[in-house]
């Protein structure tokens, strides 16, 4: 590669931590995350303790640096025990700086908590709770290869109520084997009624190395069944109060999920646990890093802590626009125009024929402060984030 | 210098899949030609092409040294043909070099319509031809009844003919001991001035223009001026020798020999296939006869994608002209694909395989338009055009009469399916001429309009008869006929490169199934794309693509990025594979809709 100027990377973005649980009681035939089915003798003590020994090998990528929002994800990170949890975020704190009331959120799934849970997960300091509900509907369920009825996810979200836990997300899918616009209003109707802070509903896609992308489920509905779907679920949740501010994420005023409005708006993390990518400026060598860890379990609690580390790596700087926008763009308020050269540390002249470009094509709104895509480029994201790749 | 005695120049007549290549191997393994080691499938299809579809597209040569049974030394001069009806042009060139061709006849198909076509240029061009019958180790093979075919449907003697498999190696040195007897040697005088015809030429990126050369009198060294006898331009001999097939350097090639020149011709047409090479300082009185000029029949636009590459398809389309004198070329201009050239070929497969090479050895990504023939016209003010570009066609009102090409096709299949080929034949507007049971096998002859014919006729043949039938054809004449230019309109819009020529009583149905197949090959679009099919301003069939209604990905949390740039960058590929016409993105697929038309039905 062609050396490249340092970037002009004057201040740090904001930091967030991202800790990934690799297995799960089942895995479901659509998803393609790094899970791995759930050994009877989890070696929690081993798990934990790597996580941290991750953690304090990044140390010095961030010295200083408080983190904002730590995010458990899977997997399903409700497996691990309460006390094991209690001693990992105990170990994070010693080793990093939290800002006050960082939103700390932990994923689960409703079939894996017994509801005296949480409350010792309230008390170990989770305080934003992501539950995989996917549906209410029994029938939508099991092809999904869901573990738990939708009785249980309600009972979860109340549980969870119960035990005090203020920030709730419901994880929810549509484009459901047989799904209609009536029965995917239906369960968007019970969602808002159990009145979450917090609505993530995205369409269920066919990701390459899955079951499903092998064998599709019977019934999927077609495209314009999933725009009618899609329409008429936007235009629910917006009545109720949901306010879409992601291409799937939806929420009430103020209860946006600070974590993923971090990672949309290119800020750093750092990512511990198996598979985990993290994303890092680094001011003084003038490039943006990723990270990557190996994505086995085995593989990983196999290795030292230096070799857990599969990849590190600058970012080219040619492709440093695409993926600034890969992300940004997906926010529907868009970004303000100086938090390009701020995340990015390239001039916006690198840009701006591209921006030009995209605003002729009616995909972007340019103002002096702000980029945002239109509704016409944000339905087409992919076609528009397309135009930033390098030739 | 090798007695004249002493060398048998010769090629294989042969259909596809009778196994020439094989047979052509195991000479050149019999007589040492490669090592083992060397020895790869079918040497002699050197281009790529060649070897993935099994058959032989340009002429190729081999000199094998053969020891006879009796102890006498010769030198065998094998040059290769092509097989299919396309290239006929080349046989007869491959064949001039010749003074003998073996026949090779599948023992378990029989004789094929190819065959009796190559076999008659043979004896016409005074050749002795011998025949083989391959692949007698199958169960099914059964020479006593491809033996009576031979001499029924060629009407050569075959009784004596050698049984062989060449992919055993039974009865490969019976048949090289059969073909030193039987082919006569060359006669020539190497004294006398020289004459040397050229074969073939072709640029080869390292040594420049090579040419394949059968010198028919005199003797040419290197060093040497020559002159090629066209241009009346000289050049010094660099480099003179054989293929064994290595190439491989001697000092001279006399009277009899076939072999390579390579001199220091730098541009691509300095050394025509079919001139005559002679002496600059002792030239020959006169040039050899050389080839019959070949008429290109279809014809089809080829563009760039990327319109910056106009130029290298020019220089790619010359240099592959250099050895394949029946591509066509010229400049065109179409408002939906800017600059290209308008190109002539033989045939379907001659055309799919000069876009293949431009693509794969020249990287050059391009768009076809559908095929076409040539058509007559004659004015109302009485003046003849010739018309190989259906946007070219003056309008209506300007024409007095428009006449297609018209072939006698001859087609060799077994009795039973007889009636699939008539149905297919009628179905193709084609008129009967005869019909002729020989052996178990029957020669159906018809008259055909050339236009049915490029469209799809090879492969339906070949459905209709499981593969049995097969096909010769020649050109007969120009003939009036009810035809008309179907156009397709793209959002309102004509696109110049989807027009076709149709006859008006398929206008309707070509038109709806064009306008479905358009649908079908059409992306969705970010909006509404109408596709009509129109005759004059005379809409005769209307479509709908509906508008995609988005492109997003669901999900995108900070992991793996890498994994959804690259189904972007895929995405973007593909687009730039397309053809913008309008706002609307056409893929080059769908510039040849009106080949796949019919097809799965």
């Amino acid at each position: 590669m062609d050396p490249s100027p340092p970037l002009q990377l004057r201040v740090n973005p904001p930091l967030s931590l991202y800790i990934h649980f690799p297995w799960c009681v089942r895995k479901c035939p659509y998803c393609d995350f790094n899970s791995h089915p759930l050994p009877t003798d989890l070696p929690e003590q081993a798990f934990v303790d790597a996580l941290l020994a991750d953690l304090e090998a990044d140390l010095p990528t961030v010295w200083g640096r408080p983190v904002g929002s730590l995010f458990f994800g899977g997997g399903t990170p409700s497996l691990l025990s309460p006390e094991a949890l209690d001693r990992l975020l105990q170990g994070i704190r010693a080793l990093i700086p939290l800002v006050p009331l960082a939103e700390i959120t932990l994923e689960a799934n409703p079939g894996t908590l017994e509801a005296g849970r949480f409350a010792e997960l309230r008390a170990a300091g989770i305080n934003r709770l992501s539950i995989g509900v996917q549906s209410f509907n029994n029938a939508a369920l099991a092809p999904l290869g869901r573990i738990h009825s939708g009785e249980e996810a309600r009972a979860a979200v109340e549980a969870a109520r119960r035990a005090g836990i203020e920030n709730l997300n419901l994880d929810l899918m549509f484009g459901l084997p047989g799904q209609t616009p009536a029965s995917a209003l239906s369960d968007l109707r019970i969602a808002t009624d159990l009145a979450p802070e917090h609505i993530s509903w995205y369409q269920l896609t066919l990701e390459p190395n899955t079951p499903f992308a092998h064998t599709p489920p019977p019934a999927l509905p077609d495209e314009d069944q999933l725009v009618a779907i899609q329409e008429a679920g936007e235009a629910h949740l917006a009545a109720a109060g949901y306010g879409q501010y992601e291409v799937s994420a939806y929420a009430r005023a103020g209860w946006q999920c600070r974590h993923n409005r971090n990672y949309w708006l290119f800020g750093d993390y750092l990512g511990i646990g198996p598979g985990a990518h993290g994303k890092l400026t680094s001011p003084a060598v003038g490039c943006i890093e990723r990270t990557r860890r190996v994505a086995h379990p085995n593989d990983y609690l196999a290795r030292s802590v230096p070799q857990r580390l599969a990849e590190r790596s600058p970012i080219a700087v040619d492709l440093l626009p695409f993926e600034f926008m890969l992300n940004a763009l997906r926010l529907k308020e868009g970004f303000p125009l100086a938090l390009f050269a701020d995340r990015t540390g390239l001039s916006p002249a690198t840009i701006a024929p591209t921006l030009q470009a995209a605003e002729q094509k009616g995909m972007l709104q340019v103002t002096a402060e702000r980029i945002a895509p239109t509704l016409h480029g944000w339905r087409f994201l992919n076609d528009l984030i397309a135009l930033f790749l390098p030739d | 210098m090798t007695d004249l005695k002493r060398i048998r120049n010769f090629s294989i007549i042969a259909h596809i899949d009778h196994g020439k290549s094989t047979l052509a191997d195991r000479f050149i393994q019999y007589c040492g030609g490669l090592t083992d080691r060397e020895m790869s499938e079918q040497v002699l299809d050197s281009m790529d092409l060649e070897k993935e579809r099994g058959i032989t597209i340009k002429a190729q040569s081999v000199t094998l040294t053969y020891t006879a049974p009796e102890g006498d030394s010769y030198q065998l001069n094998f040059i290769d043909t092509p097989g299919h009806v396309d290239f006929s042009y080349e046989v007869s060139r491959s064949l001039s070099a010749c003074e003998g061709a073996l026949l090779v006849v599948d023992s378990s198909q029989g004789v094929e319509a190819q065959s009796v076509a190559n076999c008659y240029t043979a004896i016409d061009q005074g050749l002795e031809v011998v025949p083989v019958l391959n692949k007698i180790d199958l169960p099914a093979a059964d020479p006593d009844r491809v033996i009576d075919e031979i001499e029924e449907i060629i009407g050569i003697e075959a009784h004596e003919a050698v049984r062989v498999s060449a992919k055993t190696g039974i009865g490969i040195p019976d048949l090289l001991a059969d073909l030193v007897k039987r082919i006569p040697p060359p006669e020539g005088d190497p004294q006398a001035p020289l004459q040397a015809l050229i074969i073939d030429s072709w640029f080869d990126n390292y040594l420049g223009v090579v040419s394949l050369v059968r010198v028919k009198q005199g003797t040419l060294r290197r060093k040497e001026k020559m002159l090629v006898m066209s241009s009346g331009r000289t050049y010094q001999v660099d480099r003179l020798g054989i293929f064994t097939p290595k190439m491989q350097d001697t000092e001279l090639l006399a009277a009899g020999a076939v072999g390579f020149v390579i001199s220091s011709i730098k541009e691509i047409d300095g050394a025509p296939v079919g001139d005559t090479i002679t002496h600059a300082d002792r030239p020959a009185p006169k040039a050899l006869p050389g080839f019959q000029q070949v008429q290109p029949r279809v014809f089809a636009g080829l563009f760039p994608i990327n319109a910056e590459n106009y130029e290298d398809l020019r220089e790619a389309l010359g240099k592959l002209r250099l050895n394949d004198a029946a591509l066509f070329y010229e400049p065109e201009t179409s408002q939906a694909l800017g600059f290209g050239f308008r190109c002539g070929f033989l045939g379907m497969l001659h055309m799919e395989i000069v876009q293949e090479r431009l693509e794969r050895e020249y990287d050059l990504d391009l768009i076809s338009t559908a095929p076409t023939v040539v058509y007559e016209v004659e004015t109302t003010k009485g003046e003849l055009v010739r018309v190989d570009n259906p946007s070219n066609l003056p309008p209506v009102n300007q024409i007095a009469e428009i006449r297609e090409p018209i072939i006698s096709a001859n087609i060799l299949l077994p009795q039973e399916y007889v009636g699939n080929v008539i149905t297919l034949c009628v179905e193709k507007r084609g008129v009967q001429k005869g019909m002729q049971y020989m052996g178990r096998q029957v020669q159906l002859t018809y008259e055909l309009p050339l236009n049915e014919v490029v469209l799809d006729f090879f492969d339906r043949l070949k459905s209709v008869s499981r593969g049995y039938a097969s096909l010769e054809y020649s050109f007969k004449r120009f003939q009036a006929a009810e035809l008309v230019r179907l156009d397709i309109l793209v959002n309102s819009e004509k696109v110049d490169a989807l027009s076709i020529i149709v006859h008006r009583d398929q206008s309707q149905t070509r038109g709806r199934e064009l306008a479905d197949k358009m649908r079908e090959l059409i992306p969705r679009q970010m909006f509404d794309v109408a596709i009509q099919a129109a005759i004059g301003s005379h809409i005769i069939a209307r479509t709908n693509i509906k508008a995609l209604r988005k492109n997003v990905l669901a999900k995108c949390y900070g992991g793996d990025v890498s994994r959804k740039r690259k189904l972007l960058e895929k995405q973007k590929a593909g687009k730039k594979r397309m053809k913008q016409v309008g706002a609307v993105e056409i893929p080059q697929d769908a510039f040849f809709a009106v080949l796949h038309v019919g097809k799965d039905k």
